[in-house]
């Protein structure tokens, strides 16, 4: 199996070709059942179950039955060949999934029954789905109301993307006693360099300005870092990242007042 | 309209949120961050930073993340976290003091509606003043802008914290609660609600004086500002009453908070909420569709009166609860001061009639709804940690249906008992562990005791239980009897049968507990059933070979040939030999046998059958099989009360079905009892192989009550369901002649023989032919009858027809010819029948002994003829109609005994009538008319 493919042609700068995305698709290439990559689907299913849970029940399933499919359809991505029937130019870990789960809800309904009663199998458990990663997210009443179940999607994946982000780089400040100061520091994050206000952090940190601005830049690389991680997780192409980034930015601007 | 799944991945909507000024996202994450931007921060890397370039960085500020200051507090350490806020203990600037700070969690200060029900929060608390709550000391705004309180610290931890130490205590727990429920009144009597009352808001001060905190979650009674709306339910799963996963914020009721005071006395108390569950959706659903556990279920050293304290704060219905916390403050005080409590339990026939008026499923589907859609909150505020997947499937290892009851008296459902049963098993297995037991009440009379596999599935189709338990009741002796019955959901197969005799309702579910739910228990834990239960116990079916002799055996007894007799005669022998003790085998052998004597007498075998009946019965004495087959031999012996009671206990053992239930019907009738048979018949008519029989038997039964516009009602339809079947059509023509229309009893056959297509094989039936021959006998038209009744003895040696009026074909002909003037020949022919006859005069057939009394009048014997007319009476005859125009009871006219007998027949009649609830009334010429 090659998993040094990445890095031989591409030079990429980090382990890339170890992302969780390539290593899934190196192994369908090779038709195996390798137990690296049914790992490496499994942690992104568990990562991304929100956008497909809120897929399913945006298409009107009641809230019992789109847990029920939402379970499903991560089984039957876990225990079948799901690669094998996808589309063999593959492409993204996102659009993928979704066309996925378009067609598995399209499905005959009779036969995704009986998979779920042979099968019977939870992925995982509900309620540790919702401790492991709290979401936050506001959106418009507007939005979830108008918007098709593919926008929402997509919406919903942009802001497992950003929380997972912001959660790796709280715990790495909360491991350095730091936590109060990303308390602090993390507005800035996503905020135009007008819009922080310097005097007021300096005050609450007890450091001069200067402190403050360079602070804030270093938080903000690390961010940047940490969130392309996880695009990258997500892509089989480290030149996607951006591209993918883009997209998602554009789901959650354009026609979001329409 | 939101899917109310989506408020569950997006954690809160926003009307008109402002878009983004720089990137137009209106969606934004913790901390009001907009995810647009954070996006793009994420585009046009300039260099990459590693964790330790952070590190270095963060190494210039000197603020660690403890002894950092809020307003004028000085805050200590985090001491707590809920849904919204976190609290710190902290130390106040000038007095030193110690006290709690709690401040609204940053990634909240998004949202507008979070910080107002912050500062609402703060407000609501802060006007209270009352030494069981915690009091605010000052409400301020940090230097982000962030609002924080001040109130007093208590050291004592939350009540949660001491609830072990405490459960051997109940007066201090009881002492506590009193305390708490004054507090909760004096903030009810300010029109403010808590809603969140749990022992984790119960803190307690350095004397272990309880103090009421987090009225944050309450709301002004008489205020209904948009606040007060939102998409989020508060409480926290175990403690919150039912209706408040359902009903608004705006329609709760202080009673909701006295459902929650009584959750914490029960916690207090059992060690464990009212409700368990694997995740809060199944805590609220349970609450909202079961009673709560009786508190003796679970510790059974508490009190009784405390049982019934909390049993009235649990009761769904809020207008069941005290109607204030004040009265339930006031009967903790009197148990305090051993004086007699207000509250009473609440009777069966009320809850049950409170539980019928609910709509389980409607309210397991709101609660499902609202409360998903709310679980992120839920798993934030802290809580027990019940989700395990290991219970989930020892729940569903551990669910029961329970349907209703089979009252065997009335043959009707009794979903009440079924309903008390369930709520018994539901307490009681739960002592053993996670149970879940559903009393299903729907179709309640088709699934009624049911052992039918098909039925059992359609009842199990929502639940999907792994056991049904369902059962019988009846009266015996003045003994109320019960019969349960525990079987595999998706077999049918019987796990456990049991049968109880009691005094009451309330002795016999109490002595039903104790006798069946170790059992119960160990067959609900058992993973394999493969020998559990008398059919799969039975060691003919464990042995393959008997197996096969048995099964033939069974099979060749229903095609019903004198062939197939002698031929499953010879397999169930051979199942006999290779395993002797099979009881099932000595049952269907029995059956075999007795089917056998009914086509053709033999005593020698009929004992036979007898032994192996009771061998059976010796073995296995639950079998319902075994009890079917000492029916069928009783039967053969005409002894109809205990064939009656052979039937009830075949049924107890294994359920109704259509052939034992109209086998029951045939008796009662027998028994002179067709008001009792005719529920047992219309049981029978659904999913019947054999409607037009039933309706038939359902003909005789209005027959014999009298009441012919239905008996007729009923033959037509026989006779439309089973045209090739006589019994329609006899059973009108016979109806026909008791009312003397003797010119339409007789065209109902003309027009039949010219029209039915099924003309022959109703005439290939004697019934039909007898019929006949008795229209002109009753007719007085003797030539033809002669004629037609000679041909029915040329071509019956054996006389045995009891067809309506019981009337042997001998002793027919012998009479006529006595009333054509052949008094010699009629009376040999008479005294032969007699002869006959008189081997059975210990009979308890009605019927034999009505035909003996015929032929004695025939004959002139009055004296005879009156004493048996008088047993057959005793034996159940009923028919006080027939004798009348029956022309073998002539000599009788002038005899006043008969029309004593007549008579009292007639008050029978009425009595009955009186009994199925539509009673007869005695018309001007003495003849009986419905009103």
């Amino acid at each position: 199996m090659n998993f040094s493919l990445a890095t031989e042609d591409g030079g990429a700068p980090r382990n890339f070709a170890t992302t969780r995305w390539s290593l899934i698709l190196s192994s369908a290439d090779l038709s195996s059942d390798d137990q690296r990559s049914r790992q490496a689907l499994s942690e992104l299913c568990r990562l991304y179950w929100r956008p497909i849970f809120s897929f399913v029940c945006r298409r009107g399933h009641s809230v019992e039955d789109a847990q029920d499919l939402t379970q499903d359809f991560f089984a039957m991505m876990l225990q079948g060949n799901w690669l094998r029937h996808a589309d063999p130019n593959r492409g993204r870990f996102r659009s993928l999934l979704l066309k996925s789960l378009g067609n598995f809800l399209n499905d005959d309904a009779d036969k995704r029954h009986a998979r779920k009663r042979g099968g019977d199998v939870n992925f995982v458990s509900w309620d540790d789905w919702m401790a492991e990663a709290p979401s936050q997210l506001t959106v418009s009443a507007q939005a979830l109301e108008s918007w098709p179940a593919e926008r929402l999607f997509d919406l919903r994946w942009a802001a497992t993307v950003v929380e997972q982000a912001l959660r790796r780089l709280r715990e790495e400040c909360e491991s350095q006693g730091k936590l109060r100061a990303f308390e602090a520091l993390r507005s800035c994050l996503g905020a135009e360099r007008e819009d922080v206000s310097y005097p007021t952090l300096s005050q609450t940190l007890g450091v001069p300005e200067a402190t403050v601005k360079r602070l804030v830049h270093r938080l903000r690389q690390r961010y940047r870092s940490l969130l392309r991680d996880e695009v990258a997780e997500t892509v089989a192409d480290p030149a996607e990242v951006d591209d993918e980034i883009r997209h998602l930015c554009s789901v959650l601007a354009a026609g979001e007042s329409s | 309209m939101i899917p109310s799944g989506l408020s569950d991945s997006i954690a809160s909507v926003i009307a008109n949120p402002p878009p983004c000024p720089h990137c137009d996202s209106s969606s934004h994450v913790a901390g009001g961050l907009c995810v647009g931007c954070l996006l793009k921060a994420g585009l046009n890397p300039d260099d990459d930073c590693d964790p330790g370039a952070l590190v270095s960085a963060f190494a210039e500020i000197s603020l660690p993340d403890k002894n950092w200051r809020l307003g004028n507090y000085e805050i200590l350490e985090e001491i707590g976290r809920g849904g919204m806020g976190v609290i710190y203990r902290a130390r106040q600037r000038h007095s030193r003091r110690i006290v709690a700070v709690k401040r609204v969690l940053s990634y909240h200060s998004d949202s507008r509606e979070t910080l107002a029900r912050f500062r609402r929060e703060a407000q609501a608390a802060a006007s209270l003043d009352h030494p069981n709550i915690l009091p605010i000391y000052e409400v301020s705004e940090s230097d982000d802008g962030l609002p924080f309180f001040s109130m007093k610290f208590a050291p004592g931890g939350t009540l949660q914290q001491v609830a072990p130490a405490l459960r051997t205590e109940p007066r201090q727990c009881v002492a506590i609660v009193a305390k708490i429920a004054r507090a909760v009144q004096y903030a009810h009597s300010r029109g403010i609600l808590h809603r969140d009352l749990k022992p984790g808001n119960i803190l307690l001060d350095g004397r272990g004086e309880p103090l009421v905190s987090d009225f944050g979650l309450a709301k002004w009674l008489d205020a209904t500002s948009d606040l007060t709306r939102t998409l989020t339910i508060f409480g926290t799963p175990g403690y919150i009453a039912p209706e408040q996963a359902s009903a608004s914020a705006a329609d709760l009721k202080p009673t909701a908070d006295i459902y929650s005071l009584g959750a914490i006395l029960f916690d207090l108390l059992a060690g464990r909420p009212p409700f368990l569950g694997a995740h809060a959706l199944s805590v609220i659903r349970q609450a909202a569709e079961s009673p709560a556990p009786k508190l003796r279920s679970l510790s059974k050293l508490a009190d009784r009166d405390l049982e019934t304290i909390c049993s009235r704060c649990l009761e769904r219905e809020p207008t069941a609860r005290y109607p204030s916390a004040h009265d339930l403050a006031e009967d903790l005080e009197r148990w305090l001061e051993g004086r007699p409590i207000i509250a009473r339990p609440v009777s069966m026939p009320v809850r049950v009639y409170r539980w019928a008026q609910r709509n389980p499923k409607l309210a397991g589907s709101i609660a499902a709804s609202v409360a998903l859609g709310t679980m992120a909150v839920f798993w934030q505020v802290e809580g027990r940690q019940l989700a395990s997947t290991v219970r989930q499937d020892q729940l569903a290892a551990r669910s029961m249906i329970v349907l209703p009851f089979l009252n065997l008296d009335t043959a009707s459902a009794d979903e009440s008992i079924a309903v008390t049963i369930a709520q018994a098993l539901q307490s009681d297995l739960t002592r053993f562990g996670p149970a879940h037991v559903v009393p299903v009440t729907q179709h309640g009379a088709e699934w009624a005791g049911t052992g039918n596999n098909g039925e059992i599935a359609d009842a199990n189709r929502e639940t999907k239980a792994r056991v049904v338990f369902t059962g019988t009741e009846r009266v015996v002796g003045g003994k109320l009897r019960i019969s349960v019955r525990l079987m595999n959901a998706a077999t049918g197969d019987i796990l456990f049968t049991s049968l109880i005799e009691a005094d009451s309702v309330t002795s016999s579910v109490a002595a039903l507990r104790r006798a069946i739910t170790p059992s119960i228990h160990s067959i609900m834990t058992e993973n394999n059933w493969s020998k559990i239960g008398p059919l799969s116990r039975d060691p003919g079916m464990r042995n393959p070979a008997s197996r096969e002799f048995i099964i033939s055996g069974r099979q060749l007894l229903f095609r019903g040939t004198i062939e197939d007799f002698e031929a499953s005669i010879q397999c169930l022998t051979k199942a006999i030999q290779l395993e002797p003790n099979s009881a099932i085998a000595h049952a269907y052998l029995s059956s075999t046998l007795s089917a056998r004597v009914h086509f053709v007498p033999d005593q020698d075998l009929l004992r036979t059958a007898e032994k192996e009946a009771f061998e059976s019965l010796r073995l296995e004495p639950n079998l319902p099989d075994g009890h079917r087959a000492l029916a069928g031999l009783l039967l053969q012996k005409e002894e109809f009360a205990q064939v009656l009671e052979e039937q009830l206990r075949a049924i107890e053992a294994g359920g109704p079905e259509e052939v034992v239930e109209r086998f029951t019907a045939t008796t009662l009738i027998k028994l002179g009892e067709p008001n009792r048979a005719l529920p047992w018949l219309e049981r029978a008519q659904r999913g019947t192989t054999a409607p037009g029989r039933v309706y038939a038997l359902i003909g005789d039964c209005w027959r014999l009550l009298n009441e012919y516009q239905k008996s007729e009602a009923a033959y037509h339809q026989a006779m439309a369901l089973r045209p090739e079947d006589p019994d329609g059509l006899v059973g009108l023509c016979y109806l026909h002649l008791l009312q003397n229309n003797i010119a339409e009893a007789r065209a109902l056959f003309d027009q039949n023989r010219t029209r039915s297509k099924n003309y022959e094989q109703i005439f290939s039936d004697n019934s039909a032919n007898e019929m006949v021959a008795r229209v002109e006998l009753l007719a007085r038209n003797y030539s033809a009858a002669e004629r037609l009744y000679s041909q029915l003895v040329e071509n019956n040696p054996v006389d045995r027809n009891e067809y309506f009026g019981a009337m042997s074909y001998g002793s027919a002909l012998g009479r006529i010819r006595q009333l054509m003037g052949n008094e010699a020949g009629g009376r040999s022919l008479l005294q032969e029948c007699l002869a006959r006859e008189l081997i059975s005069v210990n009979s308890k057939n009605p019927e034999t002994l009505y035909r003996i009394a015929a032929v004695e009048a025939s004959l002139g014997d009055g004296d005879a003829a009156i004493k048996h007319l008088q047993a057959a009476v005793a034996a159940g005859w009923i028919d006080f109609r027939s004798p009348g125009i029956d022309p073998r009871f002539d000599h009788l006219s002038g005899d006043s005994r008969f029309h004593e007998i007549l008579s009292a027949l007639t008050d029978k009649v009425l009595e009955l009538r009186r009994r199925t609830g539509q009673p007869l009334e005695v018309a001007a010429n003495g003849d009986l008319t419905s009103p």
